[in-house]
C-alpha cells in the first residue's frame, strides 16, 4: 500500500544488485494494488490518491528506472564513478516521479516535480572532466531553476485566486465562482505550462535538451528523455485536467500551436544531426509534440478521455522504444568509439543482432507498422480528428507531414549501419554486448513488437487511465 | 474442409511466410542450403494454401466475401481482425503467392551482391505477408498495417542489394549510389501517401458509426452516409495514398528510380504485386465507400491516367537503360488499369482486374529477363547490347515473346486489359463526362501504338542485329535451369490468360458487377 522507499547502502559492490532488486520488489505492491483495486483511495486529506492512473504510471516509472539501472551497470563500473551516489540519486528521482503520479494538491505535486528533477542536475554533470557534460549540466540547472520558479509563480497565482491547495477544491471554487475566463487563471495556466514545458522539452523551452543529453552519461540521458519527460507529462495531465480543465479552450489553442511547432522544429533540426544522441534529443522533442497534441485538442473540445487515452498510450509505448534506441546507440558508439554516426558505416555486419535492434527501435520511433510506434501515432491522430475541429484537423495534417520528415532521419541510421561500406574491416575490436544490456534489449524489443501487433494490451492501459481520470 | 472456410486457411496464407521468415533468421548463416531450401519450401506451402483456398472458393457467389473470419483485435478503438476474399481479391492473392515462389526459385542461384541469402530470403517472406495481408484485410486499420509492412522489406532490399552505380542526383551535394537514393525516395513517397490515407480512414471512422470494417463502411457509403466537403477531402487523401502506390502521373517519379535500383527479384515483386496494392485500394475501398466522390473524381483520374499512358510511353522512347525502360512501361500499363477503373463500368473495372494480373505476369517476367541480362552483360545500356538472339538464344526468345505480350498482342494476356479499358472509357458510367473519357480513350489508343513502338524498338536494339565486338570473346551464360523454372510458368500463364481470359473474369465479373451496382445503383 505504502510506497516503499529504498535507500541503498553505500557498500560499493552490492549497491547495483541491491538497487536492482529493490526496484523490482517495489513493483510487487503495485500488482497487489491493481488486483485488489475497487475505488480510488485518498490519503492525507485528499492530497494523495491511489487510482489506476497512478498505479499504471508508478509501474512505468519503476520499470524505466529498472531498465536504466541495467543500462548503467557496466557504464558506471567502467568509469570508476561514484556508484553509490549514482544509484541513490536515480532512486530519489524515481521517488519524485512516484509522488507526482499520485499527487492531488499544489504542494505535493511541486515537491514531487522538484524531487524528480533535482537529482538529474547532478547526474547530468556526472562526467566531471568533460566540458560538454559541465556545459549541459549548467544549462539544465539554470533552466531547471527557472522552470521551478515559473511553476511556483503559477501555483501562487492559483492560490491567490482561490485560497485552496487541493485540486478538487480549487476546481469547485473556480466553477462556483464562475472564474473560468478569469485572466489570472489563464496566466497561471500559461506559467505552469511554461514551467513544465522545460521538463518535457517543448518548443520554445527545449534548448537545454540537446546539450544536456549530449553531455550526460548515456543511461542518464535515456532516463532524462523517458522518465523525466513522462514525469513532466503526468504532472501536466493532472494539472490540466484536475485544475485548469474549465479554462480548456484558452490554453488548448496555445498548446495546439506549441505542439505543432514542437513537432516541426524538432524534426527539422533532427534532420541535420550527425551525433546520434543529439538526433535522439531532437527526435524526443518532436515526439513530445505528438504527446502534447491530444491534450491540446482535449482542452479545446473538452473531450479529455480521448486526449488522455492517446497521450498515455503514446507515453507508455514511447518510453520503451526510446530506451531501446538509447541502448542501441550506446552499443554502437562504444564499439565504434565515435559519436558521429556517419562513421558507423556497415557496423551492423559486426553485430547483426544489434543492427536489427537498432532498426527495430528507430523504425518504431518513425511509426512504421508492425512496430509499436505506429499505434502510438495512430491514437494521437485519432484524438486529433475526433471531433473534426479545424485545429485538430490542422494538427493532423502537420502531424502527418512530420511523420514523413521524421522517417528520413530515422531511416538514415539504418541506412548507414546496413548499407554503407564497412570501414575498418580487419579491426580486432570485438563487439561488446553485456548481459544486463541484453536484458534491456530483449525486454524493450518484446514490448515494441507486442504493442505493435497486439496494441489492445497497451491501449487498455491508456483506456483505463483515461476513464479513471475523466471528468 | 472447415479449416479452410473458417478463416484459418486464409490467415495461414498471410502469416505462414512471416513465421518462416522468423525461422530463417534462427538458422545459422553458414547453412546456406538449409536457408534456401526452407525458404523455397515455405513459399511453396503458402502457394499450396492459396491454391486450396481457390478450390474451396465458391465461384457461384464470387460477389460475396468468403473464407474469412472476424475476431476482436484492438477493442478500445473497435478495430477487428477481419479478413475474407471475394472475386476481386482472389486472383491477386493467388498471383502474389505464385510470384513469390518464382522469386525465391530465381534467388537460389542468382543472389545479388552482397549475397547473404538469409536476410534476402527472410525479407521476401516478410514482404509476402504484407502483400497477402493487404489483399485479404477487410478492416481499414488491418489494411493499413499490411499496406505499410511491405515498406520495410522493400526499403532494405533496394538499399542493401540494389544497384551500386554512383550518380549525381539533383539536391544532393555529393554523388550518391543509386540504391541509397532510390530506397529512401521509395519509402518517403509511399509513407507520405499513406500517412494522409490514415487520416482519411480516421475520418471515415468518425462519420461511420466508429467502425473500421470495410463491408460495414461500404453499406454506409452506398446508403449515402458520407457527403459534402468531408467526403471530398477523404476521397482526396485516399486518392493520394493509393495513387502514389499505383503510381499515377505525376506521383510516379519514385518508380523508375526504385525499379532501376532494385535487385531483379525486388523489381519483379515491386512491379507484379506492390503496384497492385494501390489500384486494389481504389477498387476495394475508395470507390465502394465513397461512390459519389469517385464519380466526381473519375474524369480527373481518367485524364491523369491518359497522361500517364502517353507520358510513360514517350519516356520509354527516351531511355537508354533497359530496366528503366521497363519501369516507365509500368507507368503506362498502370495508366490503362486506372483508366479502366475510372470508367466505373463493369467492363472497365474487369479490364483493370485482368490488367493488373497480366501486368504482374508480363512485367514481372520482363524484369526477370532484364535483370538476368544485366547480370550476364554487366550493363543495361541498350546502346551496347545487341544481337542478344545470337548470344543468348533462350533469353532472347523469351524477351521477344514477353515484349509482344506487353504491347498487347491479341491472344496473350496483355491484350484484354488494354482493349477493354479503352472500351470502358468509350462508354463510361452514366452521368460521367463522355467527352473527357473519349478523349482519354483516344489518348490511350495512341498510347498503345507508342507502346508497340518502344517495345519493338527495344527488341530491335537489344535482340536483333549483330552482336558488337565487345561480347565476341566473352563467355556469356544463357538462362540456366533455375531461371527457366522461374520464367516458364509465367510464359504459360501469359498464354493461358490470353486465350482464356475467363480464368480471371470468372472470378472478378460477379464481384465487380455487385460492387458497382451497390455503389451506383442499377
Amino acid at each position: 500500500m505504502i510506497l516503499d522507499l529504498i535507500l541503498p547502502r553505500r557498500s560499493k559492490y552490492y549497491v547495483a544488485a541491491f538497487a536492482l532488486l529493490g526496484t523490482l520488489f517495489s513493483l510487487a505492491p503495485l500488482v497487489v494494488q491493481w488486483v485488489n483495486y475497487t475505488n480510488p483511495i485518498y490519503a492525507f486529506e485528499d492530497s494523495f490518491v491511489v487510482d489506476k492512473f497512478s498505479i499504471i504510471f508508478k509501474g512505468l516509472f519503476i520499470l524505466i528506472t529498472y531498465l536504466t539501472f541495467l543500462l548503467s551497470i557496466n557504464f558506471i563500473e567502467s568509469d570508476k564513478y561514484y556508484q553509490g551516489e549514482y544509484y541513490y540519486l536515480l532512486l530519489s528521482s524515481l521517488l519524485g516521479a512516484l509522488i507526482v503520479s499520485s499527487s492531488r494538491d499544489l504542494l505535493t505535486i511541486f515537491i514531487g516535480i522538484e524531487l524528480a528533477s533535482t537529482p538529474m542536475f547532478l547526474l547530468s554533470g556526472w562526467k566531471k572532466g568533460d566540458r560538454k557534460s559541465n556545459e549541459g549540466a549548467i544549462k539544465f540547472f539554470l533552466l531547471g531553476v527557472l522552470s521551478a520558479s515559473l511553476i511556483l509563480y503559477g501555483f501562487s497565482l492559483l492560490y491567490g485566486l482561490t485560497g485552496k491547495i487541493v485540486f478538487s477544491e480549487i476546481s469547485t471554487f473556480i466553477i462556483n465562482g464562475a472564474l473560468q475566463s478569469s485572466p489570472v487563471l489563464l496566466l497561471s495556466a500559461i506559467l505552469v505550462i511554461s514551467g513544465l514545458g522545460f521538463k518535457i522539452s517543448i518548443v520554445p523551452f527545449h534548448s537545454w535538451a540537446p546539450d544536456t543529453y549530449e553531455g550526460a552519461p548515456l543511461p542518464v540521458t535515456a532516463y532524462l528523455s523517458v522518465s523525466s519527460k513522462a514525469t513532466g507529462f503526468v504532472a501536466l495531465i493532472i494539472l490540466l485536467t484536475k485544475v485548469f480543465s474549465s479554462a480548456g479552450e484558452s490554453w488548448g489553442v496555445i498548446l495546439a500551436i506549441i505542439a505543432g511547432l514542437t513537432m516541426t522544429l524538432g524534426n527539422l533540426v533532427a534532420l541535420q544531426q550527425s551525433n546520434p544522441v543529439r538526433l535522439l534529443a531532437y527526435s524526443s522533442i518532436a515526439q513530445a509534440g505528438f504527446i502534447l497534441a491530444p491534450l491540446a485538442v482535449a482542452g479545446i473540445t473538452g473531450n479529455f478521455q480521448d486526449g488522455i487515452f492517446a497521450s498515455v498510450t503514446y507515453l507508455i509505448i514511447y518510453a520503451f522504444m526510446n530506451l531501446g534506441a538509447f541502448l542501441s546507440v550506446q552499443l554502437f558508439s562504444n564499439h565504434a568509439g565515435s559519436t558521429n554516426f556517419y562513421e558507423w558505416g556497415g557496423i551492423a555486419k559486426k553485430s547483426p543482432i544489434t543492427g536489427v535492434l537498432t532498426t527495430i527501435f528507430f523504425f518504431s520511433l518513425a511509426g512504421i507498422p508492425p512496430l509499436g510506434g505506429w499505434f502510438a501515432k495512430f491514437v494521437v491522430f485519432r484524438s486529433m480528428l475526433s471531433t473534426g475541429e479545424p485545429i485538430g484537423l490542422t494538427l493532423g495534417i502537420v502531424g502527418a507531414v512530420n511523420a514523413v520528415i521524421a522517417l528520413v532521419y530515422y531511416a538514415r541510421i539504418s541506412k548507414v549501419i546496413w548499407m554503407d561500406e564497412l570501414k575498418d574491416v580487419d579491426s580486432e575490436n570485438s563487439f561488446q554486448f553485456e548481459s544486463p544490456l541484453k536484458v534491456v534489449g530483449v525486454f524493450t524489443v518484446l514490448i515494441t513488437f507486442i504493442s505493435g501487433i497486439f496494441p489492445g494490451i497497451f491501449s487498455y492501459l491508456g483506456e483505463v487511465s483515461s476513464i479513471f481520470f475523466g471528468n | 474442409m472447415e479449416i479452410l472456410t473458417n478463416g484459418v486457411g486464409l490467415s495461414a496464407v498471410v502469416f505462414f511466410p512471416l513465421v518462416s521468415a522468423l525461422v530463417i533468421t534462427l538458422i545459422p548463416k553458414s547453412q546456406e542450403f538449409l536457408i534456401k531450401g526452407f525458404a523455397l519450401v515455405s513459399s511453396i506451402i503458402t502457394f499450396v494454401f492459396s491454391a486450396l483456398l481457390l478450390l474451396e472458393f465458391d465461384f457461384s457467389s464470387a460477389d460475396k466475401l468468403q473464407l474469412g473470419n472476424k475476431i476482436s483485435w484492438i477493442k478500445s478503438i473497435n478495430a477487428n481482425y477481419e479478413i475474407g476474399i471475394d472475386g476481386i481479391s482472389l486472383p491477386l492473392l493467388v498471383l502474389s503467392t505464385f510470384i513469390t515462389v518464382l522469386a525465391i526459385i530465381y534467388s537460389i542461384e542468382h543472389l545479388p551482391e552482397p549475397k547473404s541469402p538469409k536476410g534476402f530470403l527472410a525479407l521476401i517472406l516478410v514482404l509476402e505477408t504484407g502483400m497477402n495481408g493487404t489483399f485479404v484485410a477487410l478492416d481499414l486499420i488491418l489494411f493499413f498495417v499490411f499496406f505499410e509492412i511491405v515498406l520495410l522489406p522493400m526499403y532494405f532490399m533496394i538499399g542493401i542489394w540494389g544497384d551500386r552505380t554512383v550518380r549525381t542526383v539533383a539536391g544532393f551535394k555529393n554523388q550518391i549510389e543509386t540504391r541509397l537514393y532510390a530506397s529512401i525516395k521509395f519509402f518517403v513517397f509511399t509513407l507520405f501517401g499513406s500517412a494522409f490515407m490514415l487520416l482519411g480512414f480516421l475520418g471515415l471512422y468518425y462519420r461511420g458509426n466508429k467502425t473500421f470494417s470495410i463491408p460495414e463502411l461500404i453499406e454506409l457509403g452506398s446508403a449515402g452516409a458520407f457527403t459534402g466537403t468531408f467526403a471530398t477531402l477523404v476521397f482526396a487523401v485516399l486518392f493520394l495514398g493509393f495513387a502514389v502506390k499505383v503510381p499515377m502521373w505525376p506521383l510516379h517519379t519514385w518508380l523508375p528510380d526504385a525499379h532501376t535500383a532494385a535487385p531483379t527479384v525486388g523489381s519483379v515483386l515491386l512491379a507484379a504485386i506492390l503496384l497492385k496494392l494501390g489500384s486494389y485500394g481504389f477498387v476495394r475501398i475508395a470507390i465502394p465507400i465513397l461512390p459519389e466522390q469517385a464519380k466526381a473524381w473519375a474524369p480527373a483520374i481518367a485524364i491523369l491516367s491518359a497522361i500517364g499512358i502517353i507520358y510513360g510511353s514517350l519516356a520509354c522512347l527516351a531511355q537508354t537503360d533497359l530496366k528503366r525502360l521497363i519501369a516507365f512501361s509500368s507507368v503506362g500499363h498502370m495508366g490503362f488499369v486506372m483508366l479502366g477503373i475510372a470508367s466505373l463500368t463493369p467492363i472497365g473495372i474487369n479490364a483493370a482486374m485482368i490488367g493488373m494480373v497480366a501486368h504482374g505476369v508480363i512485367t514481372g517476367l520482363l524484369f526477370f529477363l532484364s535483370g538476368s541480362m544485366a547480370h550476364t552483360y554487366h550493363t543495361r545500356d541498350m546502346g551496347r547490347l545487341g544481337g542478344n538472339m545470337k548470344l543468348l538464344p533462350k533469353t532472347g526468345a523469351l524477351l521477344g515473346f514477353t515484349a509482344m505480350a506487353s504491347l498487347g498482342l491479341p491472344g496473350l494476356a496483355g491484350f484484354w486489359g488494354e482493349f477493354m479499358a479503352l472500351l470502358g472509357a468509350y462508354n463510361p458510367l452514366d452521368g460521367l463526362n463522355v467527352t473527357v473519357f473519349r478523349t482519354s480513350m483516344v489518348a490511350g489508343a495512341i498510347g498503345t501504338v507508342l507502346t508497340a513502338g518502344y517495345l519493338l524498338w527495344m527488341l530491335q536494339r537489344v535482340n536483333l542485329g549483330e552482336p558488337s565486338e565487345e561480347w565476341m570473346d566473352k563467355e556469356l551464360h544463357d538462362a540456366d535451369a533455375y531461371e527457366l523454372a522461374a520464367w516458364i510458368p509465367l510464359v504459360i500463364l501469359t498464354i493461358l490468360i490470353g486465350v482464356f481470359p475467363k480464368l480471371i473474369f470468372g472470378a472478378t465479373n460477379d464481384a465487380v458487377i455487385a460492387m458497382l451496382s451497390k455503389a451506383f445503383g442499377g
